[in-house]
């Protein structure tokens, strides 16, 4: 199997003087599902921020196929086309119509002729089983089907891994089916991706590999058969805790 | 997620119903007042002159005035033209001209009688000479004891150390002659006739006048000052010539068209002298009683009143100073003034001018052609300040920093770079400190530099923008390679020991973009418009440097719009400069309300684009500003408004827009309340439409099922 993503001792402290991330390993194989679970707080979505650069990780490597891309030189651009990136919040084009908000990346970085992008767009949107909404503006979509246009987005670049970033915690309760099931079947064919979530039953399901956080560090990590048999103590805390909310 | 929003506004309909009601009872206010009309008296007086032979000439000295006429009479004064009494007559020719200067009083008559009267004596001195078939028209002092004459058939006479000598020209018979300085002089005359001497009358060039003026008679010149001059025709014309930015007075000549005589070059009267109080106000005699003036250079020329009757014909006007004139004519008539002949306004009382329908179609036509001209101005200004406003708006949020400029680069290349920009930078300030020394600065007052090294030379100078430029460039580029010379490959903040405290300090963050756009809208908001209106205009003549060129680029063109860009905006210096003033200034407000609009919309537009690979530029311009210009739709139609209410500051540089013909037309119908009534009408209309629009807009770009602009 073939090593897709590699993070390698990666720290990250804020400007205000947080340390969030204060040395996190880990890799991702192609094709495999790696769920990232912990309390709120930990650093999950600082480390996902810091794989594609929306923010700079303080100290660290962070190689994509073997390539370094933290470094000034590298074509960050490229670099996040290859990376796909759904978001907690959605973060939809809220002035532009589902079918554009899919192309745009497509036209402008991929450099596309709409038509192109159009008949891709398509594609993706049948693959989230959206394409009945391709005409509305997201404004007008309720949470879940938002979600989804977002991880069409995101595919359409078709990109060598995908983060998911707590996608269904903005979610009332009965839409999160919907998008984890879209989720689980770009697990089935193979999609390498990244998933912060706290829903302990779909990780437990889909995840390939479990990597639990807390206060910055990899505390434990292993299969996700761990979340039946946690080592730490913090992670039994934490999944006892997690349980008792539900 | 809830689809509930709430409407910020109105319903449309609304908005427009109180838009008529505003309309109707302005309407209405209008008509239901009485006219009222302020009541006018001269602003001259009778002085008794103890004679009746014509008086042709006046001139003043410091403490004397001296007037002169028929059969050679001089009359003297010696507190301030109240009281008039008879020289010792020395000649018996009709003395028709006159001039002073150098301490020195003169006068001539067309058959060579000169006479002069030097400071020191207290006698006239006969100094007349043999000029054969020719006449003289023309005289003027050019030293103490030095005289140029010009006359007939080109005739240039020059009187110094006791002799005359001829310099005459070939052409056309010379009717006046002014000079500036002991070098510098114009003499004018038949055919439009224009020359220039810059040696003191010896040499002379023929210069062109405006072709309009090419077969008048130029009767009167007067070489007022560095920056002005001003001749008159027989026949009511006006010509004018000023310094241009790198051009001396005399050099260019314009023709002065008058907005009183609705755009047309002739005052319809027979003008005698013009005399120039200041360098944008002066006084014109004619005959059949005519006497007016001009405030602003001749836009606007109102004939005044006189209290004698309408057959005495004027023949000269001298000022003492900015107020206090005199003017002298047929039948030995003198009048004086203290408030340069201007009509006085004596009190308010029911005019006959009373029927509104006649007073609308009096005005009707002019206020049509100022509003035209406001919307010229204020459409331009617009898209001027628009376009500004996005793009400060746009360098004002970039992240860029100098650490990110210098990250990406080799640590050598960085110091390398240092280097070269310090030496650049250390050039361009050194070449400067003559400059500023020569400025004569002191202590506090060197703030006043910048403004000093851009015009060093005062008035007659050129102004020199690369000087500022020098500077900015100097001492950013100092400052710029200071820190990359030190550059470690850190970019840390560094702590400074500053008073005795520690403070952090960032140079390594500082946003450059940022720092110039912010340098940009602090000037133009934190200095009143009109400031920057009267700058632009006199100071920095935006409409010779810009407009000209640009004016003459379209030379040719006979498309619509380029002929519409060339004839009404472009060629209107006036109108560039207000194009420009609240295009700058409206673009440094939009950009701050565009900014706001642009940190309203949530940080994770900004990640999710970049996470598709989007570059920051294709970030903004196609995901950030489509929203945050739909955000900003309604402050940016308050900063339109603005715009438009500001554009009435255009008539400070005399630019005839609604509200300078506003007091054009109350100047003629004396009818403030309806005038200035009018105008609010207009420029309502004005704005209100523009609100329409903004609002049709709005509705328009509404983003379906965001709540931010009013909800689907
Ligand atoms: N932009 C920021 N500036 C400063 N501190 C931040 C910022 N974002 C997150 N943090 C802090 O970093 C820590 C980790 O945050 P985050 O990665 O968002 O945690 P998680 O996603 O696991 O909930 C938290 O203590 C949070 O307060
Ligand atoms: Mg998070």
């Amino acid at each position: 199997m073939k090593n897709v993503l590699s993070i390698v001792d990666m720290h990250k402290t804020y400007p205000g003087g947080v340390h969030a991330v204060r040395g996190v390993s880990f890799d991702v194989m192609e094709g495999e599902s790696v769920a990232i679970i912990g309390s709120s707080g930990s650093g999950k979505s600082t480390v996902l921020r810091c794989i594609n650069r929306l923010i700079e990780p303080t100290k660290g490597e962070v190689r994509l196929r073997g390539e370094m891309i933290n470094t000034p030189n590298a074509d960050i651009n490229d670099v996040r086309s290859r990376i796909g990136m759904v978001f907690q919040s959605f973060e939809l084009f809220a002035h532009l119509r589902v079918i554009d908000n899919i192309t745009l990346g497509l036209r402008h970085v991929r450099k596309m002729s709409r038509k192109h992008a159009e008949r891709e767009a398509l594609q993706v949107l049948e693959k989230v089983d959206m394409l009945d909404r391709k005409d509305a503006f997201p404004g007008n979509l309720s949470g879940g089907q938002k979600q989804r246009v977002a991880i069409a987005r995101a595919l359409a670049m078709k990109p060598e891994v995908m983060l998911f970033d707590e996608p269904t915690s903005a979610l009332d309760p009965e839409l999160i089916g919907s998008v984890l099931k879209t989720i689980r079947g770009l697990a089935d064919e193979g999609m390498t991706m990244v998933v912060v979530t706290h829903e302990i039953s779909f990780a437990r399901e889909v995840a390939d590999r479990v990597i639990y956080m807390d206060r910055g560090v990899v505390a434990e990590s292993g299969p996700s058969s761990i979340i039946d048999s946690p080592q730490t103590e913090r992670l039994k805390k934490f999944l006892s805790s997690i349980s008792e909310e539900d | 997620m809830s689809e509930t929003t709430i409407s910020l506004r109105d319903a449309p309909s609304k908005g427009r119903i109180y838009g008529y009601f505003v309309l109707a009872s302005f309407s209405f206010l209008l008509v239901s007042t009485t006219a009222v009309a302020q009541e006018y008296r001269s602003g001259w007086d009778v002085v008794e002159s103890g004679t009746n032979n014509d008086l042709f000439s006046v001139e003043a000295t410091e403490d004397e005035i001296w007037a002169f006429g028929e059969d050679g009479v001089v009359l003297g004064s010696q507190d301030g033209g109240l009281s008039w009494s008879h020289a010792n007559v020395i000649t018996s020719s009709d003395l028709s001209m006159s001039d002073s200067g150098f301490g020195s009083i003169l006068a001539a008559s067309t058959d060579g009688t000169v006479i002069i009267k030097l400071e020191s004596t207290s006698q006239w001195a006969d100094i007349s000479f043999e000029i054969g078939e020719e006449s003289i028209s023309g005289v003027s002092l050019i030293r103490n004891n030095s005289v140029i004459a010009v006359g007939s058939n080109g005739s240039i006479w020059k009187y110094e150390s006791e002799t005359w000598s001829d310099y005459s020209v070939s052409g056309v018979d010379l009717l006046d002659v002014s000079f500036l300085d002991s070098e510098r002089g114009i003499a004018v005359g038949e055919e439009g006739a224009i020359l220039f001497s810059d040696d003191g009358g010896v040499t002379w060039d023929y210069r062109d006048s405006p072709s309009e003026a090419s077969s008048s008679r130029i009767i009167d010149i007067e070489f007022y000052s560095d920056i002005r001059a001003y001749a008159i025709t027989d026949n009511g014309e006006v010509l004018k010539s000023s310094r241009e930015i790198s051009t001396q007075v005399g050099f260019l000549w314009n023709m002065q068209y008058f907005e009183s005589e609705g755009g047309s070059s002739n005052l319809g009267a027979n003008l005698t002298s013009i005399e120039v109080a200041t360098t944008n106000k002066f006084l014109l005699s004619g005959s059949g009683g005519y006497l007016s003036m001009s405030k602003d250079g001749g836009n606007i020329v109102t004939k005044q009143l006189i209290p004698v009757d309408n057959l005495t014909s004027f023949n000269d006007i001298v000022m003492i100073d900015g107020f206090n004139g005199i003017t002298v004519g047929s039948g030995g008539t003198i009048l004086i003034t203290e408030r340069s002949g201007e009509d006085e306004q004596v009190g308010f009382e029911v005019r006959d001018f009373s029927e509104f329908g006649g007073f609308v179609d009096y005005s009707k036509g002019m206020l049509i052609d100022g509003l035209f001209a406001t919307i010229n101005i204020v459409l331009f200004g617009i898209f001027l300040g628009f376009f500004l406003g996005i793009t400060l708006s746009m360098m004002k949020t970039s992240p860029l920093t100098l650490k990110e400029i210098a990250e990406k680069r080799s640590l050598n290349l960085v110091r390398l770079f240092g280097a070269l920009a310090f030496i650049v930078g250390f050039m361009f300030l050194n070449y400067l400190v003559p400059i500023v020394k020569g400025l004569g600065l002191d202590g506090w007052e060197y703030i006043y530099a910048p403004i000093g090294i851009i015009n060093p030379g005062g008035i007659t100078g050129d102004l020199q923008f690369e000087n500022f430029a020098y500077l900015i460039f100097g001492v950013s580029l100092i400052l710029l390679g200071s820190l990359f010379i030190s550059a470690n490959g850190e970019y840390k903040k560094s702590e400074r020991e500053l008073f005795g405290r520690t403070v952090l300090w960032n140079p390594w963050g500082v946003r450059p973009l940022n720092f110039i756009a912010t340098i940009y809208t602090d000037i133009f908001r934190n200095t009143p418009l009109i400031v920057q209106f009267l700058f632009i205009h006199f100071g920095i003549q935006i409409g010779a440097l810009i407009g000209d060129p640009a004016a003459e680029l379209l030379e040719g063109s006979t498309g619509f719009i380029a002929t519409f860009l060339r004839d009404d905006i472009l060629s209107n210096r006036a109108c560039v400069s207000a194009i420009f003033a609240l295009g700058l200034n409206s673009g440094a407000y939009q950009c701050e309300t565009i900014r706001g609009a642009i940190s309203a919309i949530p940080s994770g537009q900004m990640e999710a684009g970049r996470s598709i690979g989007l570059n920051y530029m294709q970030t903004m311009r196609l995901i950030i500003m489509p929203q945050a210009i739909r955000i900003c739709i309604p402050p940016m139609g308050n900063e339109m408004v603005n715009l438009v209410l500001n554009s009435s500051l255009a008539m400070v540089i005399g630019y005839s827009e609604l509200t300078r013909k506003a007091k054009l037309i109350n100047a003629v119908t004396f009818q403030v309340f309806w005038s200035y009534g009018m105008v609010l009408i207009s420029y309502f209309i004005v704005t209100w439409t523009l609100a329409l629009i903004l609002r049709y807009l709005e509705n328009k770009t509404r983003i379906p099922g965001l709540g931010i602009s009013g909800g689907a």
